[in-house]
């Protein structure tokens, strides 16, 4: 049976990229520890995160996580390089903001931002605990690593601030569409589902693009 | 009525095209811009110069010949029509009006406004029928069909295979056209038994002919002139997962 290369290429996509939503939800949630008053915020935050790199299951589960991240920036650049191929010559005048959204036209653009800014992130806090690179991490009263002292020094600095909130916005547009695209590309085609799926994305990408970009701010002036 | 007209000029696949501009009077609000090309066509004639190729067939919006890309939209500033069905009352006494011809890499350019949508025909030859015995119509009744099924089918059926899906599609899918005449034949009984060789051997031809994948940007669907849903695609999807299980 002949291999559908855009079917199995997009479904990569659109399956990592809903594991990737999963994970933002998670994600989001452990960072509402860092909006507590710092002396509860800090035992707690730092033994959430030692349970989380000590956790087998967490340790699979970020492994599944690197996966995710690299298929689905391999695959979509994989088929923005084969649909560019297709179409070779642009039109002299194109509206098209009149039959479709910014964000469905630029998610390339999008991702690449979102790309950039999980570099730098994982710079910060991966690199940092993970592979011991940069200076040492030291231990708050309980012995764990104090992982809430470099959240909160880093979210002291403006320009991070700023740069953390900045590049929430380009994560909540590209969530937006590509949540309820994922649905789409996945097969699921009822009618009145795709309008639900189309209104939980909306509010989804506010929550997540809201949420990620007021938490700096909030540690920034707490 | 003046219209400024810029339109894509180009003798052959091989040769290099470019904007030309002609200015256009006397012409009325009431005529189709296919008929406003027929008038400066004539103007052309009477001064010796080359006439602008370009397709139409029936000029009431039902046979997808006459796609042409108008002021930065498939088939025109409208939502859902076909280009014979803009007049020239959408625009305005003066104005510029770039026309265009489809741009994708499995649509070449002809001459001027014409390009080659035989892909299409391919796609439609890899599976889009019935491979049962043809004669007399057999008796009305004899295979019975729930309304809401035949009214799915006609809706999917209703594609012209005009192309401005691909036109207007910043990857030139076919996503939209393939979806519509698979699910055409797919939700009917008679298209059944060949359902998942269908659905398998059409979209492995729509990538063949180097369309582009579909991203959900949802303007085919605006641009379609027969409302086409992009709903289909992701019957489409959901059917070749089947296939590749079932088939």
């Amino acid at each position: 049976m002949a291999i559908n290369q855009h079917f199995f290429r997009k479904t990569i996509i659109a399956g990592s990229g809903l594991f990737l939503c999963v994970f933002l939800v998670v994600h989001l949630s452990a960072n509402l520890i860092l909006v507590l008053p710092a002396a509860i915020a800090r035992g707690l935050y730092n033994s959430y995160s030692t349970v989380l790199r000590e956790s087998l299951f967490i340790q699979i589960i970020a492994y599944l996580l690197y996966a995710s991240i690299l298929l689905h920036v391999i695959y979509a650049l994989l088929i923005t390089l084969k649909n560019r191929k297709a179409k070779p010559q642009k039109y002299a005048l194109n509206h098209y903001k009149q039959n479709s959204t910014w964000t469905s036209q630029n998610m390339g653009f999008l991702g690449t931002m979102i790309l950039l800014f999980i570099v730098v992130h994982l710079a910060n806090f991966w690199a940092r605990i993970k592979l011991g690179l940069g200076a040492p991490v030291g231990l708050d009263a309980a012995g764990y690593q104090d992982v809430y002292e470099i959240t909160n020094s880093l979210f002291h600095n403006i320009y991070f601030v700023c740069f953390y909130t900045l590049m929430a916005i380009p994560l909540g547009f590209h969530l937006h569409h590509g949540f309820k695209s994922a649905f789409k590309t996945l097969g699921f085609y009822h009618k009145k589902g795709l309008r639900i799926i189309a209104n939980v994305a909306l509010w989804y990408a506010l929550i997540i693009g809201i949420g990620f970009g007021i938490i700096p701010f909030i540690v920034y002036f707490k | 009525m003046k219209i400024i007209f810029k339109i894509w000029r180009q003798d052959s696949p091989a040769e290099e095209g470019m904007l030309k501009t002609y200015e256009v009077d006397d012409l009325t609000e009431d005529m189709s811009i296919l008929e406003a090309l027929d008038h400066l066509n004539e103007l052309l004639v009477l001064r010796d110069e080359k006439v602008i190729a370009f397709e139409y067939d029936c000029r009431e919006g039902i046979c997808g010949q006459c796609g042409i890309f108008i002021n930065g939209r498939a088939h025109g500033p409208h939502d859902q029509i076909t280009t014979c069905q803009l007049h020239l009352r959408s625009f305005n006494d003066g104005d510029t009006v770039v026309i265009e011809p489809w741009r994708a890499a499995s649509f070449p350019v002809l001459k001027d406004l014409i390009v080659d949508r035989s892909a299409f025909d391919r796609i439609i030859e890899s599976g889009a029928y019935i491979s049962s015995k043809t004669g007399s119509a057999p008796e009305a009744n004899a295979i019975l069909i729930a309304k809401e099924v035949s009214d799915t089918a006609m809706d999917a059926a209703a594609c012209i295979g005009c192309g401005a899906c691909v036109a207007t599609c910043k990857n030139s899918s076919a996503a939209l056209f393939t979806s519509a005449k698979i699910n055409h034949l797919n939700s009917l009984p008679q298209g059944e038994s060949e359902a998942h060789k269908r659905v398998i051997e059409m979209t492995s031809q729509m990538e063949a002919e180097g369309f582009g994948s579909c991203t959900f940007t949802g303007a085919c669907e605006v641009e379609c002139p027969e409302s086409i849903s992009i709903v289909n695609i992701a019957e489409m999807n959901a059917r070749i997962i089947k296939a590749k299980i079932f088939g």
